[in-house]
């Protein structure tokens, strides 16, 4: 009597699944150990900004402070502009957010959905701007800026910020992807083309507008280089160009200048924990551009 | 007067003539449907009509009313979508309420009128729901409700039945029946779907490449095709064309004989024409099946494919004037290999000229 051997085929699949577990083993470590090497610096600088003075400098390798103190904390908040530069940080940065996420949208939508001379040339003058780096335009701006007296002003900082080719190339592309019969639709309930817009496209996904919004903030607010040149005067910095304000008129005092970079990185920090979904989906949407 | 009137419309994308110099007239509270092949313009024309596609040349009028270069808001017509156009962030409500609240209506207005529409329609229930909540009917209903909201002059529809399945397209064909009953609105409707063009329309405008091959009520077009393409168009299984040669003709009598020999006497609409090779078209149920070599079979051959469809049977004889295909009763014995002949109905037999023309 023939026996069928059903032991050899569960083998086969026992080792098969036996090496993707491994695999996957290696992989998550991997990972983990990415994210650690990743991680380690911002977890520095925390514990850095919780040592005393003496602790930072002393020799040999201490991760955690023996007694976790707040006075690097205090000291930059007592010694320095540093509730302006948050100020200041947030009128740039949410002008510019919602500024220029709302000329995105008004842009991507003229150049996706009406007819009218020079619309591909205009595409092409956005894609090709999209391909010019931000800082090769700098002194440009600078002498812009200079020219029109905007220098160390809000709107010296926020108008050349609001560049930003990525945000109308989504949108033009979200644009894009709708079936026509929406707007043909709206257009036949009596819709123009403000109300297309704002009641019919852009609330169909919210989504784009939320990441687009929350990835410009967060560019808007971790720009260094343009508000650095455009203000000199200390009461108008940002937070990032203060704490190297902190650092300067501090010396070599690791726990307070970390402190001040921990609390110039914080409210980033929470957009990016709150909002995890949607950074990640802004990320996706303007890297499907980039590549 | 015509209430929906097109005067020698043409439509062209640069080189491509969509249509060309087409005229139409379709009456106030009648039922229009444009039938054709995909590619035909039916939907082009609808859309000019709708003020969505610019007209190249002619004019297009609204109850009288030159509305060639009006606004599609402002011409009175509502548009049902062949995908609904539903707008997925909205509730139905808002869906309904959508044209209402742009034109700023008041809101005891708008939710009375919606409520009268929901009530029309039986969407009492789903008011709040979003169109990505509902069945593919459910959001027709509601497609045509945005539409019924608007009190407008003409409903027009574009093949808004495509995206259903056969059970639910024929629930929404009596919808649609018992809708333009109550509303009495003029309706024109798009399709290249024969079955709903003659179950709901009590006009059809057959198109072809951009021209009208025939303007008639359901049967006329059905008994009395104006030519080849329309007689071709309109009848599942579609009609049985046969080369033949003119033999003699009386008056309208004209003496046509097959390839086969055989000759048969039909009676012509338009007899006059100096084409002597021509096609006779019959129809499935106009061809009877009769004992092979009877005398007054016209073709014989051999049954190939039996379809048993229960109220009738559709027998495909392959015969040496070709493939035909037959329509008896449902209970009709025949089996595949039987040799049969086959007698026309002379009565309802049409002939075509070499032009594709019915004589």
């Amino acid at each position: 009597m023939s026996s069928i051997d059903l032991s050899s085929p569960m083998a086969g699949h026992r080792k098969r699944s036996l090496f993707l577990d491994l695999g996957g083993v290696v992989l998550t470590l991997l990972t983990i150990a990415c994210a650690a090497i990743w991680f380690f610096p911002v977890f520095w600088a925390v514990m850095t900004s919780l040592k005393t003075d003496d602790e930072t400098v002393r020799a040999g390798f201490h991760l955690f402070p023996d007694a976790p103190t707040l006075n690097g904390y205090l000291f930059v908040l007592q010694h320095s502009d540093i509730g302006i530069w948050y100020l200041n940080s947030t009128i740039t940065s949410v002008t510019v957010t919602v500024v220029a996420v709302f000329m995105a949208a008004c842009a991507g939508y003229a150049i996706s959905q009406l007819r009218f001379p020079g619309r591909r040339l205009l595409w092409w003058t956005i894609l090709a701007s999209f391909m010019v780096p931000g800082s090769a335009l700098i002194v440009n701006h600078f002498i812009i800026m200079a020219g029109v007296k905007l220098l160390n002003s809000h709107l010296g900082i926020i108008l050349p910020m609001l560049i930003t080719p990525v945000t109308v190339i989504v949108y033009k592309q979200f644009f894009d992807s709708l079936p026509r019969e929406f707007r043909e639709a709206a257009v036949m309930d009596g819709a123009g083309e403000f109300q297309l817009l704002f009641r019919v496209f852009l609330p169909m996904n919210w989504g784009i507008t939320t990441a687009l919004a929350i990835i410009t903030f967060i560019g808007a607010w971790n720009t260094f280089l343009w508000p650095f040149l455009a203000v000199q005067n200390e009461k108008m910095m940002t937070v990032t160009v203060g704490i190297t304000a902190v650092q300067d008129a501090f010396g070599v005092a690791y726990a307070r200048t970390l402190a001040g970079a921990v609390m110039a990185g914080l409210p980033v920090a929470l957009a990016y924990l709150i909002f995890q979904r949607r950074v990640t989906q802004a990320i996706t949407l303007s890297a499907g551009i980039k590549g | 007067m015509p209430h929906v009137e097109l005067k020698n419309v043409s439509k062209r994308y640069g080189n491509v003539q969509v249509i060309d110099n087409l005229s139409l007239s379709v009456d106030e509270g009648s039922f229009t449907a444009l039938l054709g092949p995909s590619g035909c313009g039916k939907s082009t024309m609808l859309r000019m009509i709708a003020g969505l596609e610019e007209i190249t040349a002619g004019q297009c009028f609204i109850g009288g009313t030159d509305v060639t270069d009006v606004p599609p808001a402002k011409r009175g017509a509502a548009m049902v979508f062949q995908n609904y156009a539903l707008y997925p962030h909205l509730t139905v409500r808002q869906n309904i309420a959508f044209s209402l609240s742009l034109a700023h209506a008041p809101k005891a207005l708008q939710e009375s009128r919606v409520a009268e529409v929901a009530r029309m329609l039986q969407l009492e229930q789903l008011l709040d729901r979003r169109p990505g909540q509902l069945s593919g009917g459910q959001r027709q209903r509601v497609a045509i409700g945005r539409a019924l909201v608007r009190e407008p002059k003409v409903f027009l529809f574009d093949e808004p039945l495509s995206n259903l399945d056969a059970a639910l397209r024929s629930q929404m064909r009596l919808e649609l029946a018992r809708l333009h009953q109550q509303v009495k609105t003029t309706m024109i409707y798009v399709t290249h779907d024969q079955i709903e063009a003659m179950t709901l329309a009590d006009k059809i405008v057959v198109l072809d490449k951009g021209v009208i091959a025939q303007t008639g009520s359901p049967l006329e077009l059905y008994n009395k095709p104006a030519n080849k393409f329309v007689a071709a168009f309109i009848g599942s299984p579609a009609m049985n064309f046969v080369p033949a040669d003119i033999a003699s003709r009386e008056g309208n009598a004209v003496t046509v004989v097959f390839a086969s020999g055989n000759r048969e006497t039909i009676t012509a609409r338009n007899p006059a024409t100096a084409d002597k090779r021509i096609e006779i078209g019959v129809r499935p149920e106009h061809l009877k099946l009769v004992a092979s070599g009877s005398a007054n079979a016209a073709f014989e051959g051999t049954v190939s494919i039996i379809e048993q469809l229960g109220n009738s049977t559709l027998l495909y004889v392959d015969t040496a004037a070709g493939p035909l295909v037959v329509e008896g009763e449902g209970n009709l014995k025949a089996a595949t290999g039987d040799k049969v002949g086959l007698a026309i109905d002379t009565a309802n037999a049409h002939l075509f000229g070499a032009d594709g023309k019915v004589l």
